[in-house]
């Protein structure tokens, strides 16, 4: 169980948490016993079920605790089976969560959803502004997982997360991915899930950067420079990708770009590969820029391992800008990214308790 | 759309062209500045970048529709 503080009002029960460090700076909605007991009953599971220790404090991740994260980051009961998913995945010691929080490295676990639970547990936008405000449910899941890597995991600025400057995303950063307008399977589908499934992927990945591709449909070669530019975004020479090299990275296609691809006969697999390959860097530049992080020898060296390492999805407005992340690289696992099944079939709701709760 | 308003404001006929993905901000744009039936036609998205056979094809389907509504705006 969880330890309970008292306060005389909710103003001074969020000032008490504000003093304990146990927000992320903003207001909080305060985690009653009544909102967090709510948020535990529509997991479908114990509250004491352990899902994890979370890093660099070693805390562990109960399904209340994670519920009470869920509660102050203001998440409607719905979201409550992708914010355990997303707990989960970040969890798993392929993320390397704990070295993930604790580096100097601007990097932020970006949740991607797919399957059913983008509606079910949402809505949780995939279209215009997905990454910015105004959607609860991307807001508050995104948040929801902060404060759990936070007041479970123990980071904080300055003393246990050393992030130099950090990024935006670190206070939320969740979206899902436009199943319905891509012209590629869904992200879970190629990663091996059934298409009927909810999977939430977690990924290490520094702030979204804008990638400008404006199309010209009278030359057939065109797609080619959008290949280019996606690449030079997500692994210029600055980037932990291009210097450390072999971890992933995110491409978030919006629609006229994917447009672009799939008219030049292009799948998902296609397009990492293509992206892949134009990754690759000359030793003696990568030695002239960096030599702390460069080989000493000739030749060439690829960002990446594999095609593989490029997550490849489709959401945002239709337009110019494509958004890539970058990451971190490091890492006993290269803060691979994670992907876990939403068990949304255990959510449960009691009619009536909803209104006694907002009552209480 | 804005510029739109602000040359018909100018007592000059004007009709904005507006893709059917922009077609909602064109709406908010046109209440916010006090003309919400401002003329507009409605273009495909998108237009940019789709090749010139495309955009001579665009055009020659929206610009009776361009005429139409300046006949509107001027009678």
């Amino acid at each position: 169980m969880a330890d309970f503080l008292t306060a005389e009002s909710e103003a001074d029960a969020l000032e008490d948490l504000h003093n304990r460090d146990l927000t992320d700076g903003l207001p909080v909605v305060i985690p009653t016993p009544e909102r967090v007991s709510r948020m535990v009953l529509a997991s479908g599971q114990d509250a004491d079920m352990v899902l994890g220790t979370m890093g660099p404090g070693h805390g562990i991740a109960t399904v209340e605790k994670v519920a009470i994260a869920a509660v102050m980051a203001g998440c409607l009961p719905d979201y409550m089976p992708v914010v355990v998913a997303a707990t989960k995945a970040v969890i798993d010691p392929v993320f390397d969560l704990t070295e993930m929080q604790a580096t100097t490295h601007c990097t932020a676990p970006l949740i991607i959803v797919n399957g059913p639970a983008r509606l079910s547990c949402g809505p949780i936008s995939s279209s215009y502004g997905a990454l910015g405000p105004g959607h609860r449910a991307n807001a508050s899941i995104g948040r929801a997982l902060r404060l759990a890597m936070m007041n479970i995991g123990g980071a904080r600025p300055g003393s246990s997360d050393m992030a130099l400057l950090g990024h935006p995303g670190k206070f939320t950063y969740c979206l899902a991915e436009d199943e319905e307008n891509s012209p590629f399977p869904p992200l879970h589908v190629s990663l091996g899930f059934q298409e009927e499934d909810s999977v939430v992927t977690v990924i290490g990945a520094e702030a979204p950067h804008s990638v400008l591709h404006s199309g010209d449909g009278d030359d057939p070669d065109n797609y080619k420079g959008l290949l280019d530019m996606l690449a030079i975004g997500v692994a210029n020479e600055a980037t932990n990708n291009a210097m450390l090299t072999k971890g992933s990275a995110t491409i978030v296609l919006n629609p006229e770009h994917a447009l672009v691809l799939e008219k030049a006969g292009l799948n998902r697999e296609d397009t990492a590969e293509e992206i892949h390959k134009r990754c690759r860097f000359e030793n003696k530049r990568l030695n002239k820029l960096s030599p702390g992080f460069a080989p000493k020898t000739q030749g060439t060296r690829d960002a990446f391992n594999g095609p593989e390492q490029l997550l490849i999805l489709m959401a945002g407005g239709s337009g110019l800008y494509s958004m890539v992340m970058p990451s971190w690289c490091a890492g006993a696992h290269k803060n691979s990214p994670s992907s876990v099944v939403v068990e949304s079939e255990f959510f449960c709701e009691v009619p009536g308790l909803a209104s006694l709760a907002d009552a209480s | 759309m804005r510029d739109g308003i602000n040359i018909a404001k100018l007592g000059i006929p004007a009709v904005a062209l507006v893709t059917e993905e922009f077609w909602p901000q064109g709406d908010f744009v046109a209440k916010s500045l006090g003309m919400p039936d401002v003329p507009r036609v409605q273009l495909p998205h998108p237009v940019a970048g789709t090749g010139t056979e495309n955009m001579k094809a665009i055009a020659a389907r929206v610009a009776p529709m361009v005429i139409e509504a300046l006949e509107g705006v001027s009678g």
